[in-house]
């Protein structure tokens, strides 16, 4: 029992998470059986395992996470009736209605094995289709209610160092669904990735390591690209110092 | 001759059992196990006849078994073409004309242009040799001196050495043929070639290491690798290779000799080692059970030997040697430990890790493990690198002309949070470079401003200058003249009187001449050319 509070050092361990919103526009039959009708939206934010299950039509999700967290947190808008929404069991989900985006503020509490602190993570709240330049215009509703649901999630790794031999235990006990290679579901967009506006219309979109993959791409383009320039710089640096050092001489020889 | 009988009956397909009673079951089958041993290539009468006496006698009989021959006749005849191709190593567009496979396309580049590789030719800044590539036997002139020749000859060493001839440094290549040629008296102080190559390969080793790396870390360590040069062992080599070079006759027979001898001597040791190990089994009264005496020439080659004998021997005879009558088995016992050699990762374990998302690092070993420096969980995105204060605007600006947003990834995993890192980092090198650049571009135009005002105040104090230049000359032609004419009139002294004269009259000084040298004979050399010269003179400033 007393080994299970070891750590165990030089050893990190993560769980790929999502975490986000999808929104929908209400039709107006259903404003009308709202208590507040100038609702004009339905979301659901949560934090789900990154892969997905086949055939759903939900993002990501395929694992359950509560063999590793055990509460989550949604702080909405204080405009909202109990402002903080505890979720204690998955899935780590809240269902709303509402009318404008704001900030949503996420606390992920660890189960007592983890001995780990709460993390605090932020999500927009996305009620309104992507555009390419991500600036907020607001198409009429009845426009982007064609649009069919908008989906924001952000992709990310939870990262526990040293952790205890009992909970480490625990979570290999559940490896993480790994993501897919590629998928015929549209690409969850972000705005770090504006090329993909094109490819995440047409339905739930599904996280993949093509993604990951297409990322490293444009980062390593980016990194040559850099680095000719450097390149290019230090050729320039060296034919100015060479062009200076004669100035230098010129000028020497005259003094 | 029965096995003949029932080789015809076997040929004509007649049962033989059921017709010949007499045979036994037994025997037919034992005459079938025969011949059924019948080596190839003999034929089953012969064999027969001297039965399975003769194996040498077979095995030469037996054919040799060759390859087959190659079927060339089946495949259709390949059709090759006399065409005019570019070389597109080439810079002047030479054709010249090859024979190709028809089949192969006519616009395909030429296969060969790719092994004329370029080496990529390595320039340095001035910060960067400040920096780096400070050496106390070099000057920075001098490296300069050394990369633009190594460029210029494509890094062929034996032309380095023979051009190399920086003006004012120690001399380094000059005695490469010496080196060469005479290494047996190569002296550690002079100084040598492998001191061009050692400080360039080490110069740009030094590049390689501190410049910002485009590819992975295993490509860095080889190009890394292929950069290496160590100036001592290349010495103590072409040292050796000299010395192996220039052995006497004497000495190569001496060396054989030895050989010889060290051969003779290994071999009588084992004989001797066989002899006592005979006399010790035959006293010790064991014939049995004494594990082979090994023939050992180095001691350590077969103790795994051992190892694997006495495995298969224990368990299978059922009788361990004893140590204690065996004096060789003492020497077979000693079990080395196995080395500990760290463990390469197994796939397995690999696998396994990548399915749990694990990742291990190796620990420092003597970190004390504490609360406090415990790394509390975190999101990967929470460690995004964040641009240097005072570079961020410019960094930014080239995240964005880049499309790369810096502050979320998309899948920021492992891998793309230490690839944003990277490139976070050559950003801030290449505004650092835009710095400096800028920098210099400002002192060339100060500079360049100075030399306009220095030329223009040249160019009036130029002409002023030339003016106080024709002064300089002119008083300097002045103070001539004036020497000379002082000169001239300390020498028309003595001619003053005939030049008196020759104002008077009209008569030259000259036709005077005659009548006052005759008056002093002894100085009549002098004054003539004297009072020529000074007359010359006058007649110049006139």
């Amino acid at each position: 029992m007393s080994n299970d509070r070891v750590r165990v050092r030089g050893l990190s361990i993560f769980r790929p998470i999502i975490y986000g919103n999808t929104a929908t526009v209400l039709t107006p039959k259903e404003r009308e059986s709202l208590s507040s009708p100038d609702h004009t939206h339905k979301w659901t934010v949560a934090v789900r395992s990154a892969a997905s299950n086949p055939n759903s039509d939900i993002v990501g999700g395929a694992d359950d996470l509560s063999y590793f967290i055990k509460r989550v947190v949604f702080k909405l808008h204080e405009t909202y009736p109990n402002q903080s929404r505890t979720v204690d069991k998955p899935p780590f989900e809240v269902s709303e209605t509402g009318w404008g985006e704001f900030e949503i503020q996420i606390r992920i509490t660890f189960i007592s094995e983890s001995g780990e602190k709460a993390i605090l993570l932020y999500h927009h709240l996305k009620l309104h289709p992507w555009n390419a330049t991500g600036e907020a215009e607001i198409p009429p509703l009845d426009v982007a209610i064609k649009y069919g649901p908008v989906h924001s999630w952000q992709y990310d790794e939870i990262v526990f160092n040293d952790p205890f031999q009992n909970f480490l235990s625990i979570l290999t006990a559940h490896p993480p669904t790994p993501l897919p290679k590629g998928s015929k579901r549209p690409v969850p967009f972000h705005l770090s990735n504006p090329a993909s506006l094109e490819a995440s219309k047409g339905g739930t979109p599904e996280f993949t390591t093509q993604m990951a993959k297409e990322e490293a791409d444009r980062l390593d383009a980016a990194k040559k690209e850099v680095l000719a320039q450097q390149e290019a710089m230090r050729l320039q640096i060296v034919e100015k110092e060479k062009e200076l050092d004669s100035l230098q001489r010129q000028l020497n020889s005259m003094a | 001759m029965a096995a003949s009988a029932s080789d015809i009956r076997s040929a004509l397909s007649i049962a033989s059992q059921p017709q010949n009673p007499a045979q036994t079951p037994a025997q037919s089958k034992k005459l079938q196990a025969q011949s059924s041993r019948k080596p190839d290539g003999i034929s089953r009468e012969l064999y027969s006849l001297i039965g399975p006496s003769a194996p040498s006698l077979a095995a030469q009989l037996a054919k040799p078994k060759l390859k087959q021959k190659p079927n060339l006749g089946s495949r259709s005849v390949v059709k090759w073409e006399w065409r005019s191709f570019t070389n597109g190593a080439r810079k002047d567009k030479l054709q010249l004309r090859h024979w190709t496979k028809a089949a192969t396309d006519v616009n395909a580049d030429y296969p060969f242009a790719k092994y004329n590789v370029q080496s990529t030719p390595y320039i340095y800044t001035d910060e960067e040799y400040t920096q780096y590539l400070q050496d106390p036997e070099w000057t920075k002139e001098e490296t300069d001196f050394l990369f633009n020749v190594v460029r210029e000859f494509d890094t062929r060493w034996y032309v380095i050495y023979d051009r190399y001839d920086f003006q004012g440094g120690p001399a380094r290549s000059m005695e490469v043929s010496v080196v060469l040629f005479k290494l047996d008296t190569y002296d550690q102080s002079t100084l040598s070639p492998q001191d061009l190559k050692d400080r360039y390969y080490s110069a740009c080793r030094k590049l390689i290491r501190n410049r910002p790396w485009s590819g992975d870390e295993a490509s860095k360590s080889s190009l890394l690798a292929s950069f290496h040069f160590d100036k001592e062992r290349e010495i103590t080599r072409k040292k050796y290779v000299a010395s192996l070079e220039n052995r006497t006759p004497d000495q190569v027979a001496e060396e054989e000799a030895l050989y010889i001898e060290v051969k003779r001597l290994e071999q009588s040791e084992r004989k001797f080692k066989k002899d006592r190990e005979d006399l010790l089994r035959v006293l010790s009264g064991v014939e049995s059970g004494l594990p082979d005496v090994l023939e050992d020439e180095s001691p350590f080659n077969n103790l795994p030997i051992i190892d694997t004998k006495k495995k298969r021997k224990g368990p299978s005879s059922g009788f361990l040697p004893t140590d204690v009558d065996s004096p060789t088995s003492a020497s077979n016992v000693i079990a080395l430990d196995p080395p500990i050699v760290r463990k390469p990762r197994d796939p397995k374990s690999i696998a396994y890790d990548a399915q749990h998302c694990i990742i291990r690092t190796d620990l420092p070993p003597n970190v004390q493990a504490t609360k406090a420096a415990h790394h509390p969980a975190f999101m990967r995105s929470f460690k995004l690198p964040y641009p240097k204060a005072a570079l961020a605007p410019r960094i930014n600006q080239i995240f964005a002309e880049l499309g790369i947003n810096n502050t979320r990834l998309v899948m920021p995993t492992r891998d793309n949070c230490a690839r944003l890192e990277g490139l976070m980092e050559h950003i801030s090198a290449l505004v650092e470079s835009k710095k400096i650049l800028d920098k210099l571009e400002y002192d060339i135009q100060v500079a360049k401003k100075r030399l306009g005002i220095r030329n223009s105040e040249d160019r009036e104090g130029g002409g002023g200058g030339g003016k106080g230049k024709g002064v300089g000359i002119g008083s300097a032609m002045d103070v001539d003249d004036g020497d000379a004419d002082a000169d001239a009139e300390a020498e028309e002294e003595s001619v003053r009187d005939g030049r008196a004269q020759s104002i008077v009259s009209t008569k030259s000084a000259r036709s005077r001449r005659p009548t006052r040298r005759s008056m002093s004979i002894s100085s009549v050399d002098t004054n003539a050319t004297a009072s020529a010269r000074a007359s010359n003179k006058r007649k110049f400033r006139n």
